[in-house]
């Protein structure tokens, strides 16, 4: 009786109406922003600035290069999740906390690292140097920096995955005769796949648009080593902000459909 | 990113939609760093300066915040002995072309100094600077340089001029003028060069053969760096054989313990910066006065020594004579004006699809 109004259905509405505002405000309307003002002037001059062979090929080297960026952060995440979860050892606790990090610092200082740490003076660059092939300023860079930004994020899907499995599942194929091989892609990886694949969405999007520490580390050549977030900087610093939208735009969308694109094979891995 | 919405998102059914989203706010990220104007580095002002003291608001480019916080001081004392009134300074140092357009977007700067003329045109353009700002002497430019090659200690290429960089195996830095205005200066001195060689040859200045001679030195670039500083901490970091800047950068970065070589090719160009009044935002604070003398002080040989000790060419002639050794001018100086001006200069390198579009696209 006295907490009747607590369960009035305006309650409800008025919760979803804040949360959409919510998505609306924040995400909707700057997203449509960005649409809407790239073709403020027609198709002619989205189409030029998107066909402009600069523009196409940073767009094109940052999607190469995240898409490495974001398997060896499925590889090596997947391992370090199921080092943090299934091992016991002194430091867990530490270095499960040190995940993170990459997340709280900002990432020019993490391009500084790398430069510091792999430039032509360090000892790794200068290996590097010897045998013939450049790190800093090459892709490879470009490709360090999206690991070491996107890093957390498949680590921290798939680790409350591998923490509430049921151990019974994996102890009933060993008790059938299973190696530790086909147990582990027969039972324990369709069980942590959903966060292999949301982590690596997450990963694979945020080094799409990695700025500060790929500004620092990558030569920024057209074609080789420069990627569109740093070309759309550009684009801004010399006035063609209808460049930047339009190029934003492009990033966006491929994206978006990619994004559309593993979930409706994921949904469909589901049903099956 | 907080880890506990992760889970849930991961946890739930329907958590696809939410990762969708997730990774469009992602994204955003980027495009609101990309395209937003940039309002959020509008600063407060301080509003009008109350009787007694008054508040100058600076907007400068970085490269000159040294000579500035040495300039304040004795300005301030100069001020207080004429008027007995004390300036605090409130100061803003970015790229000269983030800053010009943070001062167009809103940050109320009382005096801007900027590296390029262009820089004031954006202010004079957003009706923020009187058309006459070129009527303080020197036509408003307060400092000079020349564009410089900066080289490992020694020189052990035997560097000399912009044709050296383009032989076989040097590995060149400059930052691009896509993301530095300032960067600017460094390809109108390679290609201005390019225009002298031509004139050498042929009697006549020859765009084509400049373009080539650019292009044959953009061949060996390394890096394109975001900014001029971007350029030399790579170079300190030990990338690159030779980086293009200009002469002040690396002095005064030699003279915080960096080891550059500075090379003044016989060719390259006068660098000059302007500074300029706000004229819009001192009317509305009620500082003309003394932002019009802060920025004639710039002029004092007081101020143009300090200038010269932090590596800039003093525009002053006594204030230079007395540094003439440090800085000697290059047989074939050339300026602006040789290329034509900053007018022609826009339209014909850095419009859409002008000389140094081509050159970056290699057409």
């Amino acid at each position: 009786m006295q907490t009747s109004w607590l369960r009035h259905k305006g309650w409800t509405y008025g919760f979803r109406t804040t949360v959409l505002l919510y998505f609306v405000i924040l995400i909707v309307l700057p997203i449509a922003g960005v649409y809407v003002y790239s073709f403020s002037e027609g198709w002619a001059p989205f189409w030029e600035n998107v066909s402009d062979p600069i523009a196409w090929k940073a767009v094109l080297l940052t999607l190469g290069l995240a898409l490495i960026a974001t398997l060896i952060n499925v590889l090596l995440g997947t391992m370090i999740a199921w080092v943090l979860v299934r091992y016991r050892f002194p430091g867990r606790t530490v270095l499960n906390s040190l995940v993170d990090l990459p997340f709280a610092l900002p990432t020019a200082v993490g391009g500084l690292m790398i430069l510091l740490l792999l430039g032509p003076n360090s000892w790794v660059g200068g290996i590097a140097e010897r045998l013939g092939f450049d790190i800093v300023f090459h892709q490879p860079a470009i490709v360090i920096a999206m690991v070491f930004v996107t890093f957390p994020f498949v680590i921290r899907a798939i680790q409350p995955l591998l923490e509430e499995m049921d151990a019974s599942a994996e102890e009933a194929s060993y008790t059938l005769g299973a190696s530790r091989a086909a147990t582990f892609f027969r039972v324990i990886l369709p069980q942590i796949l959903p966060g292999i694949i949301g982590g690596g969405m997450l990963a694979f999007s945020r080094a799409l648009a990695e700025f500060g520490a790929v500004v620092l580390v990558a030569g920024n050549i057209p074609a080789k080593t420069l990627t569109a977030s740093v070309f759309i900087y550009g684009e801004v610093e010399s006035d063609n902000n209808l460049g930047a939208a339009a190029v934003s735009v492009l990033l966006l969308t491929l994206s978006l459909l990619l994004l559309w694109f593993i979930n409706r094979v994921q949904r469909r891995g589901g049903r099956a | 990113m907080d880890n506990g919405s992760l889970n849930i998102q991961l946890q739930s059914g329907k958590r696809k939609k939410g990762l969708v989203l997730l990774a469009a706010a992602a994204l955003w990220g980027t495009l609101l760093t990309g395209c937003s104007t940039p309002e959020g580095a509008a600063k407060d002002a301080g509003g009008a300066a109350p009787k007694g003291d008054v508040t100058l608001v600076i907007g400068a480019y970085s490269v000159v915040k040294d000579s500035v916080q040495d300039i304040i001081p004795l300005f301030q004392k100069k001020w207080k002995e004429e008027t007995g009134q004390t300036v605090t300074f409130q100061e803003s140092y970015e790229a000269s072309g983030t800053q010009a357009r943070a001062i167009v977007g809103g940050f109320e700067a009382d005096v801007a100094l900027l590296s390029l003329e262009g820089d004031i045109d954006k202010l004079t353009k957003a009706k923020l600077v009187n058309k006459d700002w070129k009527e303080k002497p020197d036509n408003g430019m307060i400092t000079r340089s020349v564009v410089a090659i900066g080289t490992r200690e020694g020189n052990p290429l035997g560097i000399r001029n912009f044709a050296d960089l383009a032989k076989p195996g040097v590995k060149v830095l400059y930052p691009n003028p896509k993301t530095s205005g300032g960067a600017q200066w460094d390809i109108n001195a390679i290609y201005g060069a390019g225009l002298k060689e031509s004139e050498r040859k042929t009697g006549k200045k020859d765009p084509a053969f400049a373009k080539d001679f650019l292009k044959s030195v953009h061949a060996n670039i390394e890096s394109l760096d975001k900014s001029g500083r971007a350029s030399m901490a790579a170079f300190e970091y030990g990338v690159g054989d030779a980086l293009v800047t200009y002469e002040n950068e690396l002095l005064a970065r030699n003279k915080q313990g960096a080891k550059y070589e500075v090379i003044i090719p016989d060719d390259t160009i006068l660098i000059e910066n302007p500074a300029a009044v706000v004229d819009a935002n001192v009317d509305k604070h009620g500082t003309r006065e003394v932002a019009e003398a802060f920025v004639d002080f710039l002029w004092s040989e007081q101020a143009q020594k300090v200038f010269a000790e932090n590596g800039f060419r003093p525009v002053n002639q006594t204030v230079y004579k007395a540094f003439e050794a440090d800085y000697p001018v290059p047989p074939g100086l050339f300026d602006i004006q040789y290329l034509g001006g900053w007018k022609e200069v826009r339209e014909s390198l850095y419009s859409k699809r002008g000389v140094w579009y081509q050159v970056l696209a290699g057409i």
